[in-house]
């Protein structure tokens, strides 16, 4: 676990975690010396990049209830379905199947029927998963109530009826919400303001009419008088994971931090294998280019980036390179062509 | 989603491989039906994570120079983009680093890397290795403060059963 200390400013201890609350679908904890940005970047991957599973095609055999196919199909998308080990799951589009099969997917038939004259009350229990999938957790209805019942997706009065069957596919909450692994994520940092992030709307008096966050007594209020300190940066991030039940709280922080990891990765072995084969990197001639910058940039400021048009440059002005024909017309324009 | 999307006939198959020969082939003067290519593997394949492409999920932008250069970056944001700047910036050897996301219905990040010492690309893959490693200390100083708040009597008393 060793890293440049450089990385985190004077702390050579580097980040720390601390759990303040935690439970079956929450935890809270305080993240401190990172900095906002890498903070902001695990918010936004738990909130929105973390893989779980949900309802994604249904096909309907049979629907006499009130409720549009398309109501009930938006209805099934939205039911937490468990998520756990997700991982062995591949995406759908990767798979090699033709459309879904017991790799990427789960299958839960819903058959109901309304006999009795009282009305009826389809609930996300009534699905039934079929035996074949990825493991033995993925894709069970999310089911906490103490009846046992979940969310109740439609009624039906007698001799109406319901019979689909839905395909759970996996799936990340960018795509479409319903995948989502937390149903909220409180993130806060600075309860006093100290840093003037936010401008707090007030009639008279903005300490006595905004009601103080709970972790507002955890940090250090400002002292009367206290000059403004223009070189502070946050440190302390207060998270407040909320999970919807597919998958565990601490499950998500993990998966999250994973996805992160992933991505850089990506990054990473595209920059070397670029490097290896020696023409990846470069990209097309015809998009977008660096910006055009002056061949001594490291001056005093005086001058700009944008100040040699039209003169022959360190890049040889003029001359015909492959850069030279593009369709924006740029040939011997500037000093970079 | 839609079912036609991830069908693998055949023919499809086929017309996938000519989009590919066409993107590797030497840059050639029809910029256009490269661009076509491009679009359509794209929306075969919707958010990230396509291992099975080849395509470069980033780019050094021309125009660039040894010590101050722009990349590209295709399927990344803010997520990516602020963080690592933030890392990058934290290397004594950079003089600046700053990214953009040029336009909003674009999934492309642009960062933009000038040293004083070595060059922009070692100052990325830097920043790259950097934030892995910071991601496995949060990781890992995470699941320390969790296993020890899940044996505390806070922990236990949160936690009933499960
Ligand atoms: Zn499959």
């Amino acid at each position: 676990m060793d890293y440049d200390p450089m990385i985190m400013d004077t702390e050579a201890m580097g980040p720390s975690v601390k759990i303040t609350e935690a439970g079956s679908h929450h935890v809270d904890f305080e993240l401190q010396t990172v900095d906002l940005a890498f903070a902001n970047s695990l918010r936004r991957v738990i909130l929105a990049e973390v893989p779980t599973m949900a309802i994604d095609l249904v096909e309907i055999e049979a629907n006499t209830s009130v409720l549009a196919d398309e109501f009930i199909t938006h209805r099934l998308g939205l039911i937490p379905l468990v998520s756990k080990n997700v991982d062995d799951v591949v995406y759908s589009r990767d798979c090699d199947c033709e459309q879904y099969c017991e790799l990427c997917s789960v299958t839960l038939t819903l058959h109901a029927r309304c006999t009795g004259d009282e009305i009826m009350k389809v609930y996300a229990r009534d699905l039934v998963v079929a035996p074949l999938r990825p493991n033995q957790w993925v894709g069970n209805p999310v089911i906490t109530d103490p009846e046992a019942l979940g969310t109740v997706i439609c009624k039906l009065r007698k001799g109406q009826e319901l019979r689909m069957k839905c395909i759970a596919k996996k799936g990340i909450a960018k795509e479409h919400a319903k995948w989502a692994p937390t149903s909220a994520v409180g993130f806060e940092y600075d309860p006093h303001n100290k840093l003037r992030h936010t401008t707090l709307w007030y009639e008279e008096d903005p300490a006595k009419e905004w009601i103080k966050s709970k972790y507002a007594e955890w940090e250090e209020p400002q002292q009367e008088g206290e000059p403004f300190d223009f070189d502070a940066v946050p440190d302390k991030f207060y998270f407040e994971v909320e999970s919807v039940g597919n998958l565990e709280p601490d499950a998500i922080i993990q998966q999250g931090i994973k996805v992160l990891q992933q991505k850089l990765a990506a990054v990473i072995q595209d920059l070397t294998e670029g490097d290896a084969n020696g023409n990846g990197l470069n990209g097309g001639y015809d998009g977008p280019r660096s910006p055009d910058i002056a061949p001594a940039w490291q001056d005093q400021g005086y001058t700009t980036p944008y100040g040699n048009g039209g003169q022959a440059s360190a890049w040889g002005g003029g001359a015909a390179t492959p850069y030279g024909a593009t369709p924006y017309g740029q040939n011997g324009a500037n000093g970079w062509n | 989603m839609a079912p036609a999307k991830t069908k693998k006939s055949a023919k499809v198959v086929a017309s996938q491989e000519e989009d590919i020969t066409m993107d590797d082939a030497p840059v050639a003067p029809q910029e256009h039906e490269d661009e076509e290519g491009e679009e359509v593997a794209g929306e075969d394949q919707a958010p990230p994570e396509d291992e099975d492409t080849l395509e470069q999920r980033i780019t050094v932008l021309p125009g660039g120079t040894e010590q101050a250069a722009s990349f590209q970056l295709k399927e990344e944001d803010h997520t990516l983009g602020n963080a690592l700047r933030y890392i990058i910036m934290k290397n004594p050897d950079v003089e600046f680093c700053g990214y953009s996301i040029p336009h909003p219905s674009e999934a492309l990040m642009n960062i933009r890397i000038q040293t004083y010492d070595g060059t922009a690309k070692d100052a990325l893959s830097k920043g790259l290795d950097d934030l892995m490693d910071l991601c496995d200390v949060v990781a890992g100083k995470f699941q320390i403060a969790r296993d020890g708040y899940m044996n505390s009597e806070a922990g236990k008393a949160d936690q009933p059963e499960a």
